[in-house]
């Protein structure tokens, strides 16, 4: 059988700000996955010019989530495009940012599993 | 040789079949399977149903924003691990975000090429997340579906767009209230952009349900958040009339002599449309999850 193979939107035009992440992704089928972090405006840093980096997180029951490792940084300008990528997930996926008080970014998330 | 059958074998063959097959047995679909759509196969065509816009998602309409795509599950659970779906592994479950109201919708895009009746059959279940070490059976608001439909380009003048819905109305402010809904109110059509070649019109808002004749009926929600049982849903409809021929929930066939669809003259590009939807709604603070093992659409022709 053909290898099955999905692209997920996880945040379709959010603005984040403060605590931000995607919806989870439930994706125990697949053993790879790249996310696509799109802005679709130009990101706000904070006063002292800082943006965070985006870290890809796991969890046992998508709800209680830890960090995985991969992480990549915000995109710097409208339509700059950040990727990460993982495998070894297990069930549950997501992406998470902390912005600083000041910061916000306009995204486009997107995941890629196979 | 040339074996030669008639019209009473070949339907007695065929029944036979059906019924001998696993995969089919537990669905009565009519002559023509449309499309069968089990999720241990993968997603099946099912997407996430995305507003209309132009230049900016910004234009989207409110109801459509919080959208989700559907994703294959394995109904996993913190405390009972995977639940599994009603055969294989995987389900398509349907997710809302975590704020109260908030609605998402799975669909699948189809056309027809006879208008005929059809029959939407599916086994499904539903559940809040499991946050709470609680009941939670009043904290999902509701499931639904509904066919998106419109008549074949050489109707004429008087063809329609034809919404079909029925929920599930759960529980909505903290009350169970346990009943089936349908919608025959079209909601307003708002321009989007300025070119005036799009429009879009949200009608899955919680304005304009009725209650459906008859249409109390509990379900098997199970005795913890995190057990689930699974259920059949049978609508036919008939693409020539437009009209609904019968709604079946497990042991109850329902009364639908008061029951009309949302309807709207013909729209510029969305001929011999069959689009069909499944929907969730949360009605607290958490995601609320719509799970189907398996769609069978079957038409008479």
């Amino acid at each position: 059988m053909l290898r099955e193979s999905v692209t997920y939107v996880i945040a379709r035009n959010e603005t984040w700000t403060g605590a931000a992440a995607t919806e989870p992704v439930e994706a125990g089928w697949a053993t790879e996955a790249v996310f696509f972090v799109r802005a679709l405006a130009d990101p706000l840093a904070d006063p002292e010019g800082r943006l965070p980096r985006i870290r890809a997180q796991i969890s046992p029951d998508g709800m209680r989530w830890i960090d995985e490792g991969a992480c990549a940084p915000m995109p710097a300008s409208v339509d700059d495009l950040q990727a990460l990528r993982v495998r070894h997930f297990g069930n549950w996926l997501r992406l998470k940012a902390d912005l600083p008080d000041g910061a916000r970014c306009t995204v486009l998330v997107t995941v890629h599993l196979k | 040789m040339v074996v030669q059958f008639n019209s009473g074998d070949i339907t007695d063959m065929r029944a036979s079949l059906l019924l001998a097959d696993p995969r089919l047995s537990r669905f009565d679909p009519l002559p023509r399977i449309i499309s069968f759509d089990d999720f241990d196969r993968g997603h099946c065509g099912w997407s996430a149903l995305l507003g209309n816009y132009e230049g900016s998602l910004d234009t989207i309409l409110p109801g459509y924003r919080d959208n989700t795509n559907p994703m294959l599950s394995t109904l996993s659970h913190w405390d009972a691990g995977s639940h599994g779906a009603f055969d294989g592994a995987y389900a398509m479950k349907v997710a809302t975000k975590p704020k109260k109201d908030a609605l998402s919708v799975a669909i699948k895009r189809l056309t027809f090429r006879k208008a005929c009746p059809v029959r939407l059959e599916f086994y499904a279940t539903c559940k809040p997340e499991a946050t709470d070490l609680s009941l939670s059976d009043r904290d999902l608001k509701s499931i639904g579906f509904l066919f998106d439909l419109q008549v074949g380009d050489q109707t004429g003048p008087n063809g329609q767009r034809v919404m079909p819905h029925l929920r599930y109305l759960n529980a909505r402010n903290g009350e169970l209230q346990q009943k089936w809904q349908f919608k025959r109110t079209a909601p307003p059509v708002a321009e989007i952009g300025d070119s005036a070649e799009t429009v879009s019109h949200f009608h899955l808002a919680d304005e304009g349900w009725e209650d459906l004749t008859g249409g109390a009926q509990k379900m098997a929600y199970n005795e913890i958040a995190t057990k689930v049982n699974w259920h059949y849903f049978r609508f036919d409809f008939d693409l020539e009339t437009m009209t609904a021929l019968r709604f079946q929930c497990n042991d109850r066939v329902f009364d639908l002599s008061g029951f009309d669809s949302i309807r709207f003259p013909a729209m510029k590009n969305l001929w011999c449309m069959l689009n069909i939807c499944l929907f969730v709604e949360t009605a607290a603070d958490k995601r609320a999850f719509l799970y189907v093992d398996s769609v069978c659409l079957s038409g008479d022709f």
